[in-house]
């Protein structure tokens, strides 16, 4: 477990480096097995159903279908690259160990106890790095990459102080972001349908 | 059941070959979804709360299930002319037609499904659904504004109901911590029967969280920022509804939690909160309206500042400012949804959202005119209308609290924006007609119904509150506060 931690936070980290759209759904479908794993570890250690249920869930949708769908949309863009972020590669990595000290500060602030404690700050960091991620790039694809790190860490924090949420809310929440992204991958078409990059940054037409 | 039918509605109409075939499918479904509403509330007035399985529904819920079952008729009449028109100029092709009469059902059934599960943890898959289900509707003319809207709302969305599902998520393990994981997990009932074990540290973290997640829906200043564009973008009888309806379910998700977490957390901090964001969402409408160019982004700040004025009610906390706030959400439905619907009219006959460029309503459209300036009228508070009832109620709230100085500065923020609506307004309304537009225009039959039976509702209000709907929100007002 402890090393499952330390691999999906290097490549949570991981992704504030690349540039390459592509490589990072793979890193993405990547920390979605992680997360699957992980799921089957907690399965073993409870012995309960649901958590296998969730394991299977994450790997077809997060770690298959979803890094399908958004290969095959790169794969229309042609060049699209974070090439500019708003704040450059090296900064964002260092901001996301900083995000990763607070993590550990803020989890022995509020929930002392709670679980193991580095699974839990992991979550933590890995939602603060997904919220850095939607904030400083500028690639719509890299934007939902940042939403799908920000809710593995959510489903992280989940998995760790609660051993998961009951089935029926978790295969809600499962439909959600499936059709979330799937909406969101939609959308990116939708843009460079309408002649226009994908470029987030364009999008300052509406103001006041 | 209630659930069944916009579904069953949605894939009737996605099937359809033929526009009247489509308009009579979605017509009868709506009365349909709205006769089954009205039935669900009748049942809650005469027997009380009730739940089956995941499902509860008490007076709360009632008070939103029957704005939803007005709204649903008056915007499915008003998409038939809207749509229509908008087919004849051009906008649309008839494959999007049927989408999106689709996706329309299937934002009615997220919608009801807020408003029916009865369980936290369920309800905010319902809300997340309801962004979803109108991102494409808020994208429908898929032209570089409305792409740009839609990517806005869904992303602030998503982060922000991602917070409230860290926030569910930390509710759900103070829960764990004293029962341990069972079948009742999140149903608030069961939450709010051990209340007093959970551990007050972890739920205030919680709720902060949860505040914030569903804030963002309801469209709190400072994260209402996808709101206007949402609204300006969206077809108009999408926007009445996302104004009218969404943001007060999002508001219905918040006040469930408020109900779990008072008993736990001291009140002067969730009071401080709550108000906090209130004055702050009321207050930053007032730049943008005072200077406003386009007619929907007007009419979307007014939406921000209402929904601020909601969270001051509750945030009060007694049951009369809580009362308010309910036939607040109920009068604000009414009037804003008519004027969203006049906004599409205007804005299908001029061509234009330009405040500037519209000129002399009252001579081109005499009968949209004159409604369109007693529903502004009305928005603003002016009696004899509802909103001006429910206003005087949540101010006459705080000041029985004695917080003059909070009581004043509402007033004065309030007056502010009323100045900068009637101004908008009139020069709208009066002014000489533009010389290209001749002759007076026909506006569909379905459109003027929609308009007139909110309208007329939103007079109805403010003269005279029925016995029941009267009992029904001071229930749901002793429910909020902890009866």
């Amino acid at each position: 477990m402890n090393i499952l931690t330390i691999l999906l936070l290097f490549t949570t980290l991981l992704l504030t480096r690349v540039s390459e759209l592509k490589t990072a759904v793979r890193i993405i479908a990547i920390q979605s097995l992680m997360l699957a794993l992980a799921c089957t570890i907690v399965g073993i250690e409870t012995g309960e159903v649901q958590t296998y249920v969730a394991a299977v869930l994450t790997v077809i949708i997060k770690a298959g279908f979803l890094p399908y769908v958004l290969i095959k949309i790169v794969a229309t863009l042609q060049q699209e690259h974070e090439d500019h972020p708003i704040l450059s590669f090296n900064y964002s990595s260092l901001v996301a160990c900083i995000a990763i000290v607070l993590a550990y500060g803020l989890i022995d602030q509020a929930l002392p106890g709670a679980g193991s404690r580095d699974a839990l700050a992991t979550a933590v960091a890995m939602t603060l790095i997904g919220l850095l991620l939607i904030m400083t790039r500028r690639q719509a694809v890299m934007q939902i990459m940042g939403i799908i790190t920000m809710e593995n860490g959510i489903y992280l924090v989940g998995l760790s102080v609660t051993k998961g949420f009951p089935l029926i809310i978790e295969l809600g929440v499962f439909f959600d972001v499936l059709v979330a992204v799937r909406v969101l991958g939609i959308l990116t078409y939708r843009l460079k349908l309408a002649g226009l990059s994908t470029d987030t940054s364009i999008l300052k037409k509406l103001k006041g | 059941m209630a659930l069944l039918l916009p579904l069953v509605t949605g894939l009737g109409s996605m099937f359809q070959t033929t526009i009247v075939a489509i308009k009579i499918v979605n017509l009868t479904g709506s009365l349909l979804i709205s006769s089954s509403l009205a039935a669900i509330v009748y049942k809650i007035i005469v027997d009380g709360a009730y739940s089956y399985k995941m499902l509860y529904v008490d007076h709360l819920s009632a008070v939103l299930l029957s704005i939803l079952a007005v709204l649903t008729v008056t915007s499915m009449l008003f998409s038939i002319s809207y749509m229509e028109k908008d087919l004849s100029h051009g906008h649309i092709t008839f494959q999007m037609l049927r989408k999106y009469y689709g996706l329309l059902n299937v934002l009615l059934f997220t919608m009801i499904s807020v408003l029916i599960v009865g369980n936290l943890g369920l309800m905010w898959v319902a809300v997340e659904a309801t962004t979803l289900a109108s991102a494409f509707l808020v994208a429908f003319y898929f032209n570089h504004s409305a792409l740009e809207a839609a990517w806005k709302y869904i992303m602030v969305c998503t982060v922000g109901i991602c917070l409230a599902l860290l926030g569910t998520t930390l509710l759900y393990y103070a829960q764990v911590s004293v029962v341990g994981s069972d079948l009742n997990a999140l149903n608030w009932l069961e939450l709010k029967k051990i209340s007093s074990e959970l551990d007050p540290a972890i739920v205030k973290l919680a709720f902060i969280f949860i505040l914030i997640g569903y804030g963002t829906k309801v469209g709190l200043a400072p994260m209402h920022t996808w709101l206007p564009d949402a609204h300006s973008q969206a077809p108009a009888p999408i926007s009445a509804l996302l104004s009218g309806i969404v943001l007060s379910c999002a508001a219905y998700a918040i006040l469930r939690n408020l109900i779990v977490v008072q008993e736990v957390i001291n009140h002067e901090f969730l009071q401080e909160l709550l108000i906090g964001f209130g004055v702050f969402s009321i207050a930053i409408a007032i730049p943008f309206i005072l200077v406003q160019h386009d007619l929907k982004r007007l009419l979307a700040y007014s939406s921000v500042e209402h929904m601020g004025i909601i969270m001051l009610g509750i945030g009060v906390g007694t049951t009369l400012s809580i009362y308010g706030a309910l036939l607040h959400m109920i009068n604000h439905a009414f009037a804003k949804s008519a004027l969203f619907y006049m906004a599409g009219v205007i804005t299908q006959e001029y061509q234009t959202k330009h405040i500037a460029r519209i000129r002399g309503l009252v001579s081109t459209m005499p009968l949209v005119g004159t409604m369109f300036i007693i529903s502004i009228l009305a928005i603003t508070g002016t009696p004899p209308f509802g909103i001006f009832i429910s206003k005087f109620i949540i101010l006459e709230a705080i000041f029985a609290k004695e917080w003059l100085s909070l009581g004043a500065g509402v007033l004065l923020l309030l007056s502010g924006i009323f100045a900068g609506m009637i101004y908008y307004c009139l020069a709208m309304a009066f002014g000489s007609k533009p010389k290209y537009r001749a002759s007076t225009v026909s506006i569909g039959k379905p459109a003027l119904m929609a308009m007139s039976i909110s309208v007329v509702l939103m007079i109805l209000t403010g003269l005279y509150i029925p016995t029941w709907l009267n009992d029904m929100l001071t229930m749901a007002a002793s429910i909020v506060v902890g009866g």
